[in-house]
């Protein structure tokens, strides 16, 4: 029974990978994860920048994460860093509109909904981990502070642009795959950005 | 080649990125563990999807030699099973290789009959009955 010997085989190993490609995935997994512990925290800070909220930061960078192992774990690995970008934008251009539903949605109903609970937030959660000093964090905070007010209040696309291309280090190339728009279109948004952006924080400040 | 003004902008965005909590680094190591689950789960289960050649009708296909090898590699099929009289009966490969709703998917019911396969392999070993 020769035939039915190899179609036992064949069903045995029907969900197993086979063994050429199981090293191939081994060696893909590995590089998937450095990508994304590289690529984490400043995707969070972009996020948070973005939104304004750790939590919803958190949330959107969670699912960018997850998309692209689901989704685009087996493209070649150069590709990463465009397509999270561009997962981890529309993810937060999709909270920005389901926040606006919501703020219009809320202006409908009556009373103040602040801190229901009548607690005050814990002033521990505000408290950096170690590192380095308390006035150097200080000053380095209050100039990323007007920096992040600054990004907050450019159009979207611009703020996309320059923490693409100024943060994140993508070239206009990559930067316009991330966008889903042109090369020049990037450009224009950059330019546009680091002129507003300097015009109210000076050249160094 | 950058101005000073997008240096310093990278350097205090580095600076904060380096001074990401540890609540915030520990959940986002979470996420980085559950999204590599899942693109292992997702390779494990389509390491043949990515060969390209696992479309609903290739599946059909695959369904459809597979019942015609099982049939060919019976002798029962050959000596006439129970009931038959001795010529190749198309019912049950049509069964088999079926793609209609009602019968549901063919490949998910080659899954599910994988411990009849197994039987009729024990059958066909031990050779006609006495």
């Amino acid at each position: 029974m020769p035939r039915f010997d190899t179609l036992r085989t064949a069903w045995m190993v029907w969900d197993v990978p086979a063994p050429a490609l199981r090293g191939e995935v081994l060696d893909q997994s590995r590089e998937l994860e450095n990508f994304l512990a590289d690529i984490e925290r400043r995707a969070f800070r972009m996020a948070e920048i973005a939104l304004r909220d750790p939590d919803d930061a958190m949330d959107v960078v969670q699912d960018a994460m997850l998309k692209l192992a689901r989704h685009y774990a087996a493209k070649p690995s150069a590709e990463w860093r465009p397509l999270f970008y561009r997962i981890l934008e529309n993810g937060i251009r999709d909270l920005q509109r389901r926040r606006t539903v919501r703020k219009r949605f809320m202006a409908w109903l009556p009373g103040p909904k602040e801190d229901p609970d009548g607690e005050a937030q814990d002033p521990l959660d505000a408290v950096a981990d170690g590192g380095p000093a308390i006035t150097d964090i200080l000053m380095q905070g209050q100039a990323m502070d007007r920096l992040e007010d600054g990004l907050r209040a450019l159009p979207a696309r611009q703020r996309e642009a320059f923490m693409l291309r100024n943060f994140e280090g993508l070239d206009v190339a990559d930067t316009a795959r991330a966008m889903g728009c042109s090369e020049g279109s990037v450009k224009t948004h950059y330019s546009r950005a680091v002129h507003t952006l300097r015009g109210q924080l000076g050249e160094v400040w | 080649m950058s101005e000073p003004f997008e240096d310093r902008s990278r350097e205090l965005f580095l600076e904060s990125v380096d001074n990401v909590d540890m609540r915030v680094r520990s959940r986002l190591t979470q996420a980085r563990h559950a999204a590599l689950e899942a693109a292992a789960a997702s390779t494990g289960r389509t390491w043949f999807a990515r060969l390209g050649v696992w479309t609903p009708a290739a599946g059909v296909t695959a369904a459809a030699l597979l019942g015609a090898a099982l049939w060919l590699g019976l002798p029962g099929a050959h000596q006439g099973g129970p009931g038959s009289d001795g010529q190749p009966s198309f019912e049950d490969l049509d069964i088999v290789a079926s793609s209609d709703e009602s019968s549901g998917d063919a490949l998910e019911m080659l899954q599910n009959d994988i411990e009849f396969y197994d039987y009729a392999d024990n059958v066909a070993n031990a050779g006609p009955a006495a």
